[in-house]
């Protein structure tokens, strides 16, 4: 990747750090960096295994000037943290990427191994060996993918998409695998759907770590004592409320990264809920989080005129 | 020696779940990337090849546990508070949602497919909660569990990049913790008894006769530990190594409750309804802000690298110290689910280069 490589010593003129990714040696795959230096620097690459949204660590770092890599998913994290004053547009060099999809690493992980050699060549993949099908092992979020291409960026690297990731993408209507399954059942038996999830939760709260818009993490509504809103107890009544806590809290906010779902060690399709309401919110007020830096949040915007969620000033 | 074919696996769980509760790892339904130890039921096909991802500690800690109930009532000229048994208070959720819990202090329970790892953090455990009484630290409610659960472990005969067990004298050869233990061979397992528990389920009419030999175990990754508890004290202030070394975390929590040795809890009182609730004790991580936050606003750990700091001493070099034993057993859960390729070895190896 010399081409990125240059890009992020030129940025390192420029910045303090720039956030990127590694190859790590133990298993082959890309794992989130900080590169201070342009000697650090040399060890940057992309591939289809950079699949963390490092946009996630823009709100701790505020205020200090920045570089980050950004595919087009993690670059409408970008775009809501500055809307969200989270992140300063002036402090952020974003160096864009060229995606053509990403892999989930995780569940190849867990069907073939911790650590297996994963070779992808773009129109095929190759796992310890064996030859599996590309498209079985794709993020999910790819399968949806509306514009490969950081909306915002100041340098870009690689081959733009033009589009959508790679041919596979249904878009907005790509729904999640487990929607269709969830239509079907009535309310009482959706709800026991969701308990049987909720039942696996430990409260590690790798859903709110890994999201970028969830910057209130260290105080919590989830776990704070005092006030004491939500319970303490690992149950699934417990986890249940909190999450919805969580996903009504990213109403109009949540750019459907898919980081939460990811990161959940214990494999609940927190994505179903997240897409559901994206699709809801953007049928009400036409508004897609991180579509734009001019956009008005409609949750967040307050007018005692009328015209509560119209594009005017 | 004792030998069980693959198939007849169903038929020795039927028997161990006529007297106790047992838990296996199992693949949730509809989550088939994921397996966790949870309670069999006849039918259910355990899985013996992966990991789970999370350690079957809850089964001697659960994630939640109720203490005792209390209730406020209204007296002529005072408030007066009435203590109870934990679960004294109607409609309470705790361990009766089966869920989070494990199973009832003194329950009866059959940790089955266990790895050596896993059954030897047991152990590690015991040298802080299993205490006799009158020792500091006894727990009550630890011991009992600990006392009425049966391990049934499966030796490993192969492991992944994540594994290091083999950076303890017997790594997967250890029986730490086990009463029984299962080997892999051709067409089934060999079985071993370890304790006089283990030894009296290979008298249930199941097992059959075998002359094939123990198969060789996995060796895995080793951590060159040495002198590594007291270069962590030395290292201690160092900020810069522990800022750089933990840049890519994000500070959740699962490489602590997927840890088959963390085991630190909080306390705290849930209110059912305005006067009746009860105290419960909970699980708790190290790596949340909250953890160590003052009443007063002082957190003596405010960045993440002060709180994987502590992380890391602990396990490292304080718990030994005072226990004894090192509070890792390297079963690597904690590298194989951390959301961002935190590889634990990568910062004790580059603690040890300091």
């Amino acid at each position: 990747m010399a081409d990125l490589v240059t890009t992020i010593k030129q940025t390192l003129k420029d910045v303090e750090l720039v956030l990127g990714w590694v190859r790590d040696p133990a298993t082959g795959v890309a794992a989130p960096a900080r590169f201070h230096t342009e000697e650090e620097a040399e060890a940057a690459v992309f591939d289809s295994t950079c699949v963390h949204n490092l946009a996630v660590h823009l709100p701790r770092l505020k205020g200090r000037r920045l570089g980050i890599v950004a595919k087009g998913c993690d670059a409408r994290s970008v775009v809501e943290l500055i809307i969200e004053h989270e992140a300063e547009r002036e402090d952020l060099k974003v160096i864009g990427v060229g995606c053509g999809s990403i892999l989930d690493v995780k569940k190849i992980w867990r069907r073939f191994g911790y650590g297996v050699e994963i070779d992808d060549r773009g129109d095929s993949l190759e796992l310890g060996g064996e030859r599996g099908p590309r498209e079985d092992f794709l993020a999910r979020k790819c399968h949806g993918c509306l514009e490969a291409d950081p909306d915002i960026y100041d340098l870009f690297v690689g081959e733009s998409a033009g589009g959508p990731a790679g041919e596979i993408s249904g878009g907005r209507e790509e729904p999640h695998p487990l929607s269709a399954m969830l239509e079907d059942l009535a309310p009482a038996e959706r709800r026991a759907f969701w308990r049987e999830q909720f039942s696996r939760c430990i409260r590690c709260y790798a859903c709110r770590e890994v999201c970028p818009m969830c910057f209130c993490r260290d105080i919590c509504i989830m776990q704070t004592q005092v006030p004491h809103w939500a319970g303490g107890e690992v149950n699934a009544r417990e986890s249940e409320m909190i999450q919805h806590i969580r996903v009504s809290h990213l109403a109009g906010r949540c750019t459907g990264c898919g980081e939460c779902e990811r990161a959940c060690p214990v494999g609940i399709p927190l994505m179903l809920l997240m897409d559901e309401q994206n699709r809801a919110i953007e049928d009400m007020f036409g508004y897609r989080a991180g579509d734009s830096l001019r956009a008005r949040p409609p949750m967040q915007t307050f007018s005692i005129e009328k015209d509560l969620w119209g594009d005017e000033e | 020696m004792k030998f069980i074919a693959a198939k007849k696996i169903p038929d020795l769980l039927g028997l161990l779940a006529r007297d106790a509760r047992v838990w296996a790892p199992l693949v949730p339904e509809d989550s088939a990337d994921t397996l966790l130890f949870l309670p069999w039921e006849p039918g259910a096909e355990v899985d013996l090849e992966r990991f789970t991802q999370v350690s079957p500690k809850k089964l001697v800690m659960p994630g939640s546990e109720p203490l005792f109930s209390f209730s406020y009532s209204m007296a002529v000229d005072c408030e007066r508070l009435e203590i109870g048994d934990a679960r004294g208070v109607p409609g309470a959720g705790g361990a009766s949602d089966a869920d989070g819990a494990g199973e009832a202090p003194g329950a009866a329970t059959v940790l089955f497919g266990a790895r050596a790892c896993d059954a030897r953090s047991l152990t590690v455990l015991d040298a802080l909660f299993g205490l006799e009484p009158g020792e500091a630290y006894n727990d009550p409610l630890y011991r009992a569990r600990r006392a009425a659960l049966t391990v049934v472990t499966l030796a490993c005969t192969s492991c992944d990049a994540a594994c290091f067990c083999s950076s303890w004298a017997e790594g997967p050869a250890s029986t730490e913790g086990s009463d029984l233990i299962l080997y892999p061979v051709e067409g089934g397992y060999l079985a071993r008894g370890v304790s006089d528990r283990g030894e009296a389920l290979l008298v249930l009419d199941i097992w059959e006769e075998s002359e094939q030999p123990l198969p060789e175990l996995a060796e895995t990754d080793r951590v060159p530990f040495g002198t590594l508890n007291t270069k962590l004290l030395e290292i201690f202030s160092d900020m810069d190594f522990w800022e750089r070394a933990t840049e890519r975390c994000v500070s959740c929590g699962y490489c602590t409750y997927a840890c088959p040795t963390c085991y630190c809890f909080n306390i705290f009182d849930e209110m059912r309804g305005s006067r009746d609730g009860e105290r419960c004790r909970s699980w708790d991580a190290c790596m949340f802000y909250l953890y160590t936050l003052e009443t007063s606003g002082h957190n003596p750990r405010p960045t993440i690298a002060h709180r994987y700091r502590n992380r890391i001493g602990h396990k490292f070099s304080y718990y030994p110290e005072n226990q004894g034993t090192t509070l890792c057993t390297g079963c690597g859960r904690c590298i194989r689910g951390c959301p961002v390729g935190l590889d634990i070895r990568d910062v004790l190896r580059g603690a040890g280069e300091r």
